[in-house]
């Protein structure tokens, strides 16, 4: 602990005066990312800790335990990410993690953004043993960006003794009978499962009218929805103390409320859930690649896996792990491996209109 | 000699001054240009060259979503601070008027709740409002309402935003109305009932006209960070209590990056500050330092 | 007869003061409660008296790394904030120029941006000059946020000081450093205390600027606002609360009886 702040202390010094010339006007121009790239990465380099920045709830040790088999007594040091959007923001930031969790969706934009470097697959001994659909949607220009980790579904949870739906339709989430108790996901992927509702062909490539068409109905259910979610624990707070008897959710969280006592039910809309997978990237420049390699290697490992299961009700990319309990089998459809994608389910994929669907959402919410 | 010596040696002036100046410089006044900066696309997140271009602004004026967000801003803030200074002005004329002997005391008592942390206070809230929280488990224990029928629109609601910002600002509006009305000459008061005035005139045409200064000044000092407040409706207010700040928010840091329109919405508001400040600097107390 | 109020209305007066002190107190009085409730959710019927939440929020490295920041930051954000503001009210109080009203509008107008405003343009302002964010940028922001309200306090405090005084000291041959040193610090010193502990709770408590411009290391109030999120760690949070809210009632009140006391005894000499 103390030796990391005398190290930001130092960097914090170095920065200081690098700060005094900016202020100067000399430096203003002159002082690049670069710099701050190499502050950081000195500051990472001396200290010999892993840099991973994760979800909430991923820092758990047996997610990671064989790392520290390979490492011992070298924890990894976490920050967190809330979602890809926040991660870009950190990125862009300064803050260079060595490893970190963008989902499926986003494979192609962090490839592209120039922040990550390919995995070398040969370092990564478990991966014969990943689910060879999402190991391939890991990939970009034939390189290896994302190493598949955890896997789910975007569907329903609703309480079965207060909500009663008359059909299997995304539309739950704007049912009238039960304005003012549902959530949805703050995300632009309200537009996805909007287009999916709708009959849009290609609801991740929507056209001007489709998109228009799409925010036109989610505004106008606005008034229906109670809160739009971004931490998952608040939504599961306000659903567990009854505020909330419909949402936006993924599996966990229907494990969770079924701990609490609560009866639930998770359901797959007839017009298909969205499904996600998490993929781990490798931070461009990092001084730590061999840790790096282990870190992924362990979350790929069998035993990481059945603990994600298990604990957390995501599915795991290696196909060798099992839950314990059958229902969650069930629910997740853990036994094929083909529930991730179409037709069961629509894999989340590259929008290439991204900052659009970005700004449409935005106005939804200011709407 | 004399002379010379009162009108101090000016030189040491800029020495004085310069450091705090060039602070809010290079960071408050820069930043802001920076910010317009971006709202015109001179400077831009995406990499690559673009021109220069209004976009931004006409996309703002043209859409009518933002200034119908805005709008909704300002009518909650309205709500706020018109309730915050009807609440505050009662409790400031007690304080000041009625003679009570620890007026400073219960002064300080009054205020000291605004010195404490915000956020806690709006986390106390958090915990009293929800479907389980502390108001409505006494509703459930005490038989009040039963365990399937909480009081559910307390919390994630525009109603929430209003009641967590009336608390939080209660106890500071009180004081710029205190300060007019301790000032307030007793005598004026006296001599109007002397000439008949009875109590109820004597408020409505000395008092409440003295103390003008004090209650605009009170009201303002809610009215306008309350307009750009972000932070209470993020926690309690929901997709009903989402308010302008919230969006400016959005833009640079939670959701998909937009600096471009955060940029714009964040300059519009500063304006529409800016000249609400100017056109009543004079009731906000920031007068000049005599010398 | 009372001009101002009639019994009556005294006594309605009386009733209402007495409604907004348990309106203003009552939340935090129900903090107080639950923190020593011995259940994860604060609700009603109580389940029995516990330290826990205390102890594990004294154990919590986390949480009291938050705090430590905080007060690092505040700390130096706050010494930054009078140097800064003493300068500039010595200024605009002993000095005559042109352009007075011009710059003390200058330096009071944090006090009426917005923080969502502030904070965006000092993370635009960091991105370009490619600085990476740390406790330093936090620091740089709230004493941006902290040097308004330094003025408010010193300024009236050196208006009050009799100019006289420091004549005299020139006339007897003092330069202006030692003027300052001998004469007007310790009679302005009250108020800096002052200045110092008002930016120290500021900036302790800021969430809003510090949310844009803060690095790896977490603030206090960002810790907060990230807690509150996670439902088992509520009472904890409840127990940091209470002990924050106290501590912050008795440093802000004893201060303000100290400085009264102070400059009640310095103001004879002030004049």
């Amino acid at each position: 602990m103390e030796g990391e702040e005398l190290m930001e202390r130092r960097v914090s010094r170095e920065d200081f005066l690098k700060l005094a010339a900016a202020a100067g006007g000399a430096g203003l121009l002159a002082s690049r990312a670069g710099a701050a790239d190499a502050a950081l990465a000195r500051l990472a380099a001396e200290s010999g800790r892993l840099q991973v920045m994760d979800w909430a709830g991923y820092e758990v040790k047996p997610l990671w335990a064989q790392y520290l088999k390979k490492y011992p007594g070298q924890k990894p040091k976490f920050t967190f990410m809330t979602n890809e959007a926040n991660a870009f923001a950190k990125l862009r930031a300064g803050v260079r993690p060595d490893v970190f969790r963008p989902y499926v969706g986003y494979v192609r934009d962090f490839a592209e953004s120039g922040f990550v470097q390919p995995w070398d697959p040969k370092l990564i001994t478990n991966l014969k043993y990943l689910n060879p659909v999402m190991v391939k949607a890991g990939q970009y220009n034939g390189k290896q960006y994302g190493i598949p980790s955890d896997w789910g579904f975007d569907a329903i949870l609703y309480r079965t003794d207060k909500v009663h739906p008359k059909q299997k339709s995304w539309s739950l989430l704007f049912d009238k009978r039960y304005g003012g108790k549902i959530a949805w996901y703050d995300d632009l992927s309200a537009l996805v499962w909007a287009g999916y509702y709708l009959g849009f062909k290609r609801p991740y490539n929507q056209s001007d009218d489709e998109l228009k068409r799409s925010q036109k109905l989610l505004i106008s259910k606005k008034k229906l929805v109670r809160m739009f979610w971004s931490s998952e624990t608040d939504m599961n707070n306000a659903f567990a103390s009854g505020d909330l008897w419909i949402a936006y959710a993924w599996p966990n969280d229907w494990v969770t409320m079924k701990a609490k006592g609560l009866k639930v039910q998770y359901m797959h809309p007839r017009e298909g859930p969205l499904s996600w997978v998490g993929m781990l990237m490798l931070g461009k420049g990092s001084p730590r690649p061999q840790h790096a390699h282990a870190y992924a290697d362990a979350w790929s490992s069998v035993q990481s896996a059945s603990w994600l299961e298990n604990n957390y009700g995501y599915g795991a990319a290696n196909l060798k792990a099992r839950p314990k309990s059958s229902d969650l089998l069930r629910v997740l459809k853990l036994t094929d491996p083909n529930a991730v994608r179409e037709p069961n389910a629509h894999i989340d994929r590259y929008v290439p209109r991204r900052a659009v669907y970005a700004r449409l959402w935005e106005e939804v919410k200011a709407a | 000699m004399v002379s010379g010596r009162r009108k101090r040696l000016d030189l040491t002036t800029p020495g004085l001054l310069g450091l705090p100046l060039a602070w809010l410089v290079v960071f408050f006044i820069v930043p802001i240009g920076i910010v317009g900066a971006y709202s015109l696309d001179v400077f831009s997140i995406y990499p690559g060259k673009h021109p220069v271009t209004w976009s931004g602004w006409d996309d703002f004026f043209h859409s009518a979503i933002y200034l119908k967000l805005f709008w909704k801003s300002v009518r909650l803030s309205l709500l706020v601070s018109v309730i915050v200074v009807l609440l505050a002005y009662p409790v400031a004329y007690f304080l000041a008027l009625s003679g009570t002997k620890r007026k400073y005391v219960l002064l300080l008592i009054l205020i000291a709740p605004f010195l404490t942390s915000y956020l806690l206070r709006v986390l106390a809230w958090k915990v009293i409002l929800g479907s389980n929280g502390v108001l409505n488990s006494f509703l459930f224990w005490t038989g009040v309402r039963s365990h399937d029928d909480p009081i559910s629109q307390l919390l994630y609601s525009k109603f929430a935003v209003v009641l967590v910002l009336i608390y939080v600002w209660l106890p500071f509006v009180a004081l710029p109305i205190f300060v007019s009305l301790e000032s307030l000459d007793r005598r004026l008061l006296e001599a109007a009932t002397d000439l008949g005035a009875t109590r109820w005139q004597a408020f409505l045409r000395v008092t409440l006209p003295l103390s003008a200064p004090g209650i605009i000044a009170a009201f303002l000092f809610v009215f306008i960070p309350t307009v750009g407040e972000f932070v209470t409706p993020s926690l309690v207010g929901g997709t009903s209590g989402y308010m302008y700040g919230n969006q400016i928010s959005d833009l640079f840091s939670t959701g998909f990056p937009d600096w471009r329109t955060g940029s714009v919405l964040a300059l519009f508001l500063l304006a529409v500050v800016a000249v609400l400040t100017g056109v009543f600097s004079r009731f906000l107390g920031m007068r000049q330092p005599t010398a | 007869m009372d001009a101002a109020l009639s019994k009556n209305g005294r006594r309605g007066l009386r009733g209402l003061f007495g409604l907004v002190v348990v309106f203003l107190y009552a939340p935090i009085a129900i903090l107080l409660l639950f923190s020593f409730n011995d259940s994860v959710l604060p609700s009603f019927p109580l389940s029995g008296f516990t330290l826990t939440w205390y102890r594990q929020f004294v154990t919590d490295p986390d949480l009291i790394g938050a705090l430590e920041t905080s007060a690092i930051i505040a700390a130096i954000s706050s010494v930054g904030a009078v140097i800064l503001g003493t300068l500039a009210s010595i200024a605009l109080v002993r000095r005559r120029f042109r352009g007075k009203s011009a710059a003390s509008a200058l330096l009071l107008s944090p006090l009426v941006v917005p923080y969502v405003v502030l904070g965006i343009s000092l993370l635009l302002l960091f991105h370009a000059v490619g600085v990476p964010r740390t406790i330093l940028t936090v620091i740089i922001g709230h004493i941006v946020i902290s040097l308004p309200y330094t003025l408010l306090v010193l300024i009236p405090r050196l208006e009050q000081i009799d100019v006289g005084l420091e004549e005299a000291a020139y006339d007897l041959g003092a330069r202006p450093l030692d003027t300052f040193r001998l004469i007007t610090f310790p009679l302005i010193l009250p108020a800096i205390v002052s200045a110092f502990l008002i930016s120290f709770t500021t900036s302790f408590d800021e969430y809003a600027v510090a949310s844009f411009v803060v690095g790896t290391r977490v603030t206090f109030p960002l810790y907060l606002y990230g807690a509150l999120r996670f439902p088992s760690r509520l009472p904890e949070v409840l127990a940091v609360a209470v002990v924050v809210m106290t501590v912050s009632l008795l440093v802000v009140i004893g201060a303000e009886i100290g400085r009264r006391v102070a400059e009640r005894r310095l103001g004879s000499l002030a004049g």
